[in-house]
């Protein structure tokens, strides 16, 4: 793993504003892992705030519903930051909101009543990865740790660190909620520590003993990266390696965001389906770097244009998602979906543009590649067209955090050649 | 709105290879400003001809493959530097430049250049000249002599004439020996400036220290006049080998495992060669010789991936 510059400055330190009113939505039905979801829906139709407008499209899929109430405009294709072009439904909102009061008891809910609202809410893991979390909730195997990750390792990022400071209690109650479906033996909370004031507010609200959890305790970690990705975290933390191809359930852990069990909280106890989020936009490029909570499919380039966002400076990248990860757009035309968790405006002194040098076989990426794989070799096997044997590397673990990259003295944009290379080695 | 669109990741760590070449060449300092003092005008004249000669060859070389100058890169200066510290002070013009000239065309661009070489340049370099050039390569001066007297290196001493030299003189660097080998002291402050910066690899130094001091531990039991183990590592190229030879990243293992193991093997001939050899001294054999199973090493050291193990586990269960 790897040290970098944490760059959390001032987005870490301004509160959620909220921007509801965009008046054109872009909604994708692919914004999560798995099959895209089903649309229920067609033109003209209209909507209220709320209601399904797809449901999961099969075993690993989730729902999707409405961020607004209006009228369904189109179902056409529109730019997306992984897909390129992929199906989108385009809502026109009539600037009707809606209410969600407390619901029923949720004390007298059981573990299927809590799943069925969950899976019904169309709820994905909020830290990126868009794992749908009804099917995560599920674990064919006995879980004896659950990890909340408050880590929030990518620099710039700042969402989740604003719901640990601003809805703890809430993310308490999603985290009560998970703990009565799969009834861990303990709950780790992983904070790293340049989070010092969210690590206070945690300790403080655990000591309280406010929410039964099972020998609950914060566990503060060294600001790292990828600390966060769910198998360097459960190795972190437990010393436990999910095997290759495996999932988390396989060594007894389930790690879930904080920014989920914020959404899980809203869906158990207000029936609220996950519908907007927040979202850290920052970057030199900014004004004022702000951390926004947002309907889903409310596009940049409406932010700019109603003036809830504004440039300082001409970016010279726009980063969707994080600098060490994220995927650099063409434009302001991309609307924010369920794993969004930022969108960067960065300057040109903020990245890096130099050429890429010959390999002198330091091996930092070898040292930093959170896997223990061998990066350099890859990048020469992929140079040589030697795609067999890239397999007995195990290429497929690589997780393309971008480590690797970010230490290569050479600039040599290894991860470039690894996705290359994960592309044969299927087909050879 | 001009956009660069370009894969993650898109910040990357400040620290590029002439940064890594020019802290290496920062490291060397001391021992080079001591040798002067020490060596005097030949030592200059050796150092200069050897780090001139590698930077005109390597961009002889470059132009003639066509690839972009590479003195920026700081490689040329830096394996010149190294050649130069490891001859002694009374080696003629003529010879240091013929032994840069092989390190570079034949050691480095022979094998493809940066990066590509199997053998580090520098001793390359020496092990060319002492097979050229025996009698030059043994003639040694004793420190504040202008002309070579063929003074006798505290190794050879130990070997031939059964006297040990006091460890105070190789701590200091106040003996015969190699233009930058002979002031322990000053190699050691510039070794634990590149493991500080984290340059090199604190697992090859010390691997080597670690297994020389055991086996010269020993044989001190067996007989004292085999030495001390302070007076092996201070003796010969240990120092300069240890920190800056065995950690020059193209030659040597990539994985941390494999860096242990090719420190321990180096320490390991070191000692065997100044025991049991009709040669006093082996640090740069037994480094060139570990370059060669340095790609042996890689593969038997290669780290299962987190969560491979298990992987195969699993395999084997269905």
């Amino acid at each position: 793993m790897i040290q970098a510059e944490g760059r959390k400055l001032p987005q870490h330190n301004s509160p959620i504003e909220k921007f509801l009113e965009a008046k054109k939505l872009y909604l994708h039905l692919s914004q999560h892992t798995g099959k895209p979801s089903r649309l229920l829906l067609k033109p003209q139709d209209k909507i209220e705030e709320g209601d399904l407008i797809a449901s999961g499209g099969g075993l690993i899929s989730a729902s999707l519903s409405s961020p607004a109430s209006g009228t369904i405009k189109e179902i056409t294709k529109f730019n997306h930051p992984v897909l390129r072009k992929s199906e989108a439904v385009v809502l026109e909102a009539d600037g009707l909101g809606k209410s969600y009061s407390v619901g029923e008891d949720v004390s007298v809910l059981d573990k299927s009543a809590i799943l069925d609202k969950i899976g019904n809410a169309g709820i994905v893991g909020m830290g990126g990865a868009a794992f749908p979390t009804h099917v995560k909730l599920k674990p064919p195997k006995p879980i004896d740790t659950l990890i909340i990750n408050g880590c929030e390792c990518e620099p710039y990022l700042a969402c989740d660190y604003r719901l640990m400071m601003e809805k703890n209690d809430e993310i308490f109650k999603g985290v009560e909620l998970v703990s009565k479906i799969i009834s861990p033996k303990r709950v780790i909370f992983a904070i790293e520590e340049n989070k010092s004031e969210a690590i206070k507010k945690f300790n403080s609200i655990i000591s309280t003993k406010k929410y039964p959890l099972p020998s609950a305790h914060v566990a503060i970690l060294p600001s790292r990266y990828p600390q966060g990705g769910e198998k360097q975290l459960i190795y972190v933390l437990t010393k436990r390696k999910v095997p290759l191809g495996g999932l988390p359930f396989d060594v007894g852990c389930l790690v879930h965001n904080v920014g989920t069990l914020y959404a899980i909280y809203e869906a158990v106890y207000y029936n609220k389906p996950l519908i907007e989020r927040v979202v850290t936009f920052a970057g030199g490029a900014l004004k004022k770097p702000k951390n926004i909570l947002v309907k889903l499919g409310t596009t940049v380039k409406e932010l700019f244009d109603t003036g809830a966002l504004e440039f300082k400076t001409e970016p010279e990248k726009i980063i969707y998602g994080g600098p060490m990860m994220g995927i650099a757009l063409n434009g302001l035309d991309y609307p924010v979906m369920k794993g969004t968790s930022g969108i960067l405006f960065l300057t040109k002194e903020e990245i890096d543009t130099r050429d890429e040098d010959v390999c002198i076989r330091c091996a930092r990426c070898v040292d930093s590649c959170p896997m223990e794989l061998l990066p350099l070799e890859f990048v020469k096997r992929v140079k040589n067209q030697e795609y067999s044997s890239l397999n007995e590397l195990y290429i497929k673990d690589c997780i393309e955090c971008g480590a690797c990259s970010f230490s290569c003295p050479a600039k040599i944009p290894i991860v470039h050649y690894i996705k290359i290379g994960k592309k044969y080695a299927v087909n050879s | 709105m001009r956009l660069t669109v370009s894969i993650s990741p898109h910040i990357k760590a400040s620290r590029d290879t002439p940064k890594i070449m020019r802290h290496v060449i920062y490291a060397l300092m001391p021992a080079t400003i001591a040798s002067l003092y020490f060596f005097r005008w030949p030592a200059f004249f050796v150092i200069l001809n050897c780090i001139a000669t590698s930077v005109i060859t390597e961009e002889i070389i470059l132009k003639l493959r066509r690839k972009p100058s590479g003195i920026k890169d700081g490689s040329a200066v830096l394996s010149g530097l190294l050649l130069a510290l490891v001859l002694p002070p009374a080696t003629r013009w003529y010879a240091a430049s013929l032994g840069a000239i092989f390190a570079i065309l034949v050691a480095k661009h022979l094998f493809g250049g940066l990066g590509n070489n199997i053998f580090n340049p520098a001793l390359s370099g020496r092990a060319f000249l002492v097979a050229a050039y025996p009698k030059m390569m043994t003639t040694w001066s004793e420190p504040f002599t202008l002309s070579a007297v063929t003074g006798a290196t505290p190794l050879a001493l130990r070997k031939f004439g059964h006297t040990l030299t006091p460890v105070s003189n190789l701590f200091f660097g106040n003996t015969a020996g190699c233009i930058g080998e002979t002031s322990a002291v000053l190699l050691i402050l510039g070794g634990i400036y590149i493991l500080m910066r984290k340059i090199a690899d604190w697992r090859v130094p010390l691997s080597i220290i670690v297994t020389v001091s055991l086996i010269s531990f020993i044989f001190f039991l067996v007989n004292p006049l085999n030495g001390s183990v302070l007076f092996h590592l201070f003796s010969g190229g240990i120092m300069l080998g240890a920190f800056f030879m065995a950690t020059d990243p193209v030659t040597t293992p990539v994985t941390k495992k494999g860096r242990i193991i090719f420190g321990v093997g180096c320490g390991t001939m070191i000692m065997i060669i100044r025991y049991f050899s009709g040669l006093p001294e082996g640090v740069m054999y037994s480094i060139l010789f570990m370059n060669s199973f340095t790609p042996l090493i890689n593969r038997i050291s290669r780290s299962r991936s987190l969560g491979a193990a298990g992987a195969i586990a699993i395999r084997r269960k269905r």
